[in-house]
């Protein structure tokens, strides 16, 4: 009597080609839980963070996300494997072994190849968690000097460990239920029957592609409802993209079947049908992989053009390496001496008096609402050489303006939409005769200094209007207002010891300061973390689907094999049968990774639309986004595209 | 015309050092030309199978030359067999071996698909060989949705597509019911005269022996014994049948 742990053994070594992938999937996932376990622990690193809490929120709403996917994912993958090995079982249960004893056998390799994955995971979880951690320091601070000790998790072991043992329980119970709908006759009836062999349906083909192009119709409009409208294109795009898997691909494929000349050239007669003849069993799976991947790559691109821009969004947003407004005389002198005391050269420096004006303007509507600019909506008022002056201080790409007399141009900030049409060519008026025509716009605008809106005017033009009282520079109390001071100086996002000493130095004594590198920082931290977070998860991701595609395939391989024999036979080269096992498998992993990978960009185009728009400082941020973006998709692809090559060899090696 | 010389061939299995070798073909020659409808018998593990594959070039004779249109083909590489396998022959599998993802028109192509052909002139071809075998109603069929008997008459229709100089029969009629059975040795012999197809049958059943011109029976390796065919069918079965009772041989 072989003893039933014996037995799992070597199941699972006479296995080993169907589990190597599975069992690499489920550690990198272990790794992740046990990472994000135990930076969340971590009180060195959290404690680099300013926000802490949302650090730790952000990792774990991320790390349950994740866990979630991994335990349907698991399941699913568990239950077809099952179903894989149906012969086999229905032989155990053949020769007399209950359902139950069978299940408990099943379990017991799922528990041996688990706790396998388990140990693994944390162990390179455990190896790798200071280098882990020095990583997400080094992305999301910019001048993190401390040192990250080595250390164990135990409490993240604890909850990993009963995380995942869980989850291998739930495999188990959904496992012994795939075992009891199996019928014992099945075993001795010819399974040459089509399984998979579907024509699909030209209305779903029709349909599916309606679904996708609505939503990626609404998702690349620019309307002011994207956020509202969501989930309607979610709903639309995952809904089109399973119908397109599992009625319209198949459709696609019978019509090139039916185009001879295509279909009966060389090997394609061969990879095509074979591919068409898996297409139902397949179609979920590649379905899922598709919104999977679309999920992944846009998640990795969003956070990578995040991370990317925040050098560029810290200048379009602060302008300045550091500025401040009020209070002059009395800082100015500790200014210079931190400047001395920490041995950064100044590079320029400016300091001017700041104006405004409130002008009569013609009625200006947006989107149903009109815009106003009365006492509190007042316009910082500059003339132009005081403009071109004050922007050669910053490290924004702003270029200097030359402004016509009678002419204008308006700046406002990033965050409302786009106003150019509606407000070129309207008229100010001024108490003193003089009509001024708004002849430009800029959304750039870093020189607002406690306003909400800009004007720059032709330099004439604004003596004119100081003299006679139009532009002054005093509040509405008759006080003057403050003048501001801009600096650039070298290193400015690296100088955290001086920026320590600007914040002590400013704060209270001024009217309002700003340095970019707060606001870099701050912006690292967060978008650094989500840069982490997304690389984790893409992995999981990428990892898991991936293996499901290779498992399916080797089964499919298994299941090919007599094919291969039989071609080979009737004289099947071996040029020509890799070329068969190309055409065969590359499809599989190409269309749901091409399809991702569109949904992506149309993904990208609404978060460009939602976010980017205003963060770039750039005519067209969409290209921006794009190119950031092409980076992540040629990475994922690389990825998929390794899975692909390990695929090919052990399907070339199993139909040999 | 001979199209076929068989010269010494051995075939050895397991390896050369170990003392469980087993010689399978013992020194087996003979000739077949073109135009002939020759059946192999014997008991079973008596190597007709492994002459089947050496002839189909799908297995290497240990020693002993074959040599097929004035060629020697026991010293091609791997890759020039499967060329010469795809040119020269054609097969006919026990188990009818078509594909179970394409159609039966599929199927009968493919040999034509992987030489490159024209579309045009595959459908050509197809259709006066499937009107001529009987399947043309069924060609857009899979497989398993027709019969054993028309499965194997697609196949037979794959193994003549390419005009092949031998066709090769593994047991055809073995998975068929009397009737089938009878019909494909009837569409064998047709294609044998109306093709000038030659045709090679390995077969256990005397009835289907009784449709060649000439039958070789094998024993341990070795040719024991040849017969040939005369005018009267019902003499040629007996004298098979009194063959086979001296050859011992089981299961007949």
């Amino acid at each position: 009597m072989i003893k039933l742990s014996t037995l799992a053994v070597r199941n699972i070594k006479r296995n080993f080609k169907r589990y190597v992938m599975y069992f690499f999937s489920l550690c990198f996932s272990v790794f992740t839980a046990y990472t994000f376990f135990a930076l969340m622990e971590n009180e060195l690193v959290s404690n680099a963070f300013t926000y802490d809490d949302r650090y730790r929120a952000l990792l774990l709403a991320f790390g349950i996300i994740i866990m979630v996917f991994v335990m349907f994912f698991l399941i699913s993958s568990n239950n077809s494997f099952i179903k894989a090995r149906k012969k086999e079982i229905s032989t155990y249960s053949l020769f007399g072994m209950t359902n139950r004893k069978i299940g408990r056998l099943l379990f017991m390799e799922t528990m041996i190849v688990g706790l396998t994955a388990l140990a693994l995971g944390i162990g390179i979880g455990i190896f790798f968690s200071k280098l882990i951690a020095m990583i997400l320091l080094d992305i999301s601070l910019a001048s993190f000097t401390g040192d990250i000790e080595f250390s164990i998790a135990f409490k993240a072991i604890y909850i990993t460990g009963i995380i995942f043992l869980a989850i291998f329980c739930v495999m188990g119970l959904s496992g012994l239920r795939v075992i009891n709908k199996f019928e014992l006759v099945d075993l001795f009836k010819a399974d040459k029957v089509s399984e998979g062999n579907s024509r699909g349906s030209i209305t779903a083909l029709a349909l599916s592609l309606l679904l996708i192009g609505t939503g990626y119709y609404l998702a690349s409009i620019k309307n002011y409802f994207l956020v509202v409208a969501a989930i309607p294109i979610l709903v639309l795009v995952i809904s089109g993209t399973y119908l397109f898997f599992w009625g319209g691909l198949p459709r696609v494929l019978h019509l090139i079947k039916k185009n001879k000349g295509r279909h009966y050239r060389d090997v394609n007669l061969i990879s095509i049908s074979m591919f068409t003849h898996k297409i139902k069993t397949i179609a979920s799976t590649m379905a899922t992989i598709a919104v999977l991947s679309a999920v992944a790559t846009t998640a990795i691109a969003t956070g990578f053009t995040l991370y990317s821009s925040i050098e560029k969004n810290t200048y379009d947003t602060n302008g300045y390496d550091m500025y401040f407004y009020g209070g002059q005389e009395e800082v100015l002198d500790y200014i210079y001496k931190a400047f001395e005391k920490h041995n950064v050269r100044i590079i320029d420096e400016y300091t001017t008096q700041r104006y405004k004006c409130s002008p009569e303007v013609e009625p200006i509507v947006v989107e149903g609402r009109e815009l106003t600019f009365g006492q509190d909506n007042y316009f910082r008022v500059y003339s132009e050489s005081e403009y071109n002056r004050l922007i050669s201080v910053s490290r924004s790409q702003l270029r200097p303006v030359y402004i016509k007399p009678g002419e204008a141009m308006f700046g406002y900030p990033g965050v409302i939409n786009d106003l150019e049409d509606t407000i070129v060519g309207k008229l100010l008026s001024f108490s003193s005769d003089l009509t001024i025509e708004i002849t430009s716009v800029t959304q750039k605008d870093i020189l607002t200094f406690g306003a909400f809106y800009t004007l720059v005017l032709n330099d004439n033009d604004f003596n004119i209007l100081n003299h006679s009282g139009d532009i002054i520079a005093t509040d509405r109390n008759g006080d003057p207002l403050d003048r501001v001071t801009v600096f650039k100086y070298e290193n400015p996002l690296k100088s955290g010891d001086l920026n320590a000493d600007f914040i002590q130095i400013l704060d209270g004594k001024t009217g309002s300061y700003r340095t970019a590198y707060n606001h870099y920082n701050e912006s690292l931290e967060t978008f650094g973390l989500i840069c982490f977070i997304g690389f984790f998860m893409s992995g999981v991701f990428i990892l898991m689907t991936a293996s499901l595609l290779y498992f399916k395939q080797i089964m499919a391989a298994e299941e090919e094999q007599h094919q291969y024999k039989m071609l080979r036979k009737i004289g099947l080269s071996t040029e020509i049968e890799k070329r068969v096992i190309t055409k065969r498998l590359f499809p599989v992993f190409l269309i749901p990774l091409l399809i991702g990978i569109i949904h992506s960009v149309f993904a990208m185009k609404a978060a460009d639309t939602m976010i980017f728009s205003n963060m770039l400082p750039v005519d067209n941020s969409y290209i921006v986004v794009l190119s950031f973006s092409a980076v992540m998709y040629a990475a994922y692809a690389l990825v998929y595209g390794i899975f692909y090559f390990i695929t090919k060899g052990q399907y070339s090696r199993i139909v040999k | 015309m001979q199209i076929l010389r068989v010269e010494n061939v051995s075939k050895v299995y397991g390896s050369k050092k170990s003392s469980k070798q087993y010689m399978a073909l013992k020194n087996i020659s003979f000739d077949v030309n073109e135009g002939e409808f020759i059946g192999v018998m014997g008991p079973s593990g008596s190597g007709k199978t492994t002459l089947l594959n050496i002839l189909g070039s799908i297995d290497k004779p240990t020693t002993g030359r074959l040599i097929m249109d004035h060629r020697d083909i026991t010293g091609l590489s791997k890759d020039q067999l499967a060329v010469h396998r795809a040119k020269k022959i054609g097969f006919i599998f026990q188990d009818y071996n078509l594909l179970e993802t394409m159609t039966l028109k599929e199927n009968i192509i493919l040999p034509l698909a992987l030489a490159g052909y024209k579309t045009r002139v595959m459908e050509n071809k197809l259709n006066s060989i499937a009107e001529d075998l009987g399947i043309k109603a069924i060609l857009d069929k899979y497989p398993y949705e027709v019969s054993g008997g028309e499965q194997q008459r697609a196949a037979a229709c794959r193994a003549l597509i390419t005009n092949p100089k031998l066709i090769l029969a593994d047991e055809p009629t073995g998975n068929l019911d009397s009737k089938s059975g009878k019909d494909l040795l009837e569409l064998l012999t047709f294609i044998n005269r109306e093709y000038k197809a030659t045709i090679l049958m390995v077969t256990h059943d005397v009835f289907a022996a009784s449709y060649c011109h000439k039958i070789m029976f094998i024993r341990d390796g070795e040719i024991y014994n040849e017969l040939y065919a005369g005018d009267d069918k019902k003499q040629f079965f007996d004298s098979i049948i009194d063959v086979l009772s001296v050859l011992g041989g089981e299961r007949i």
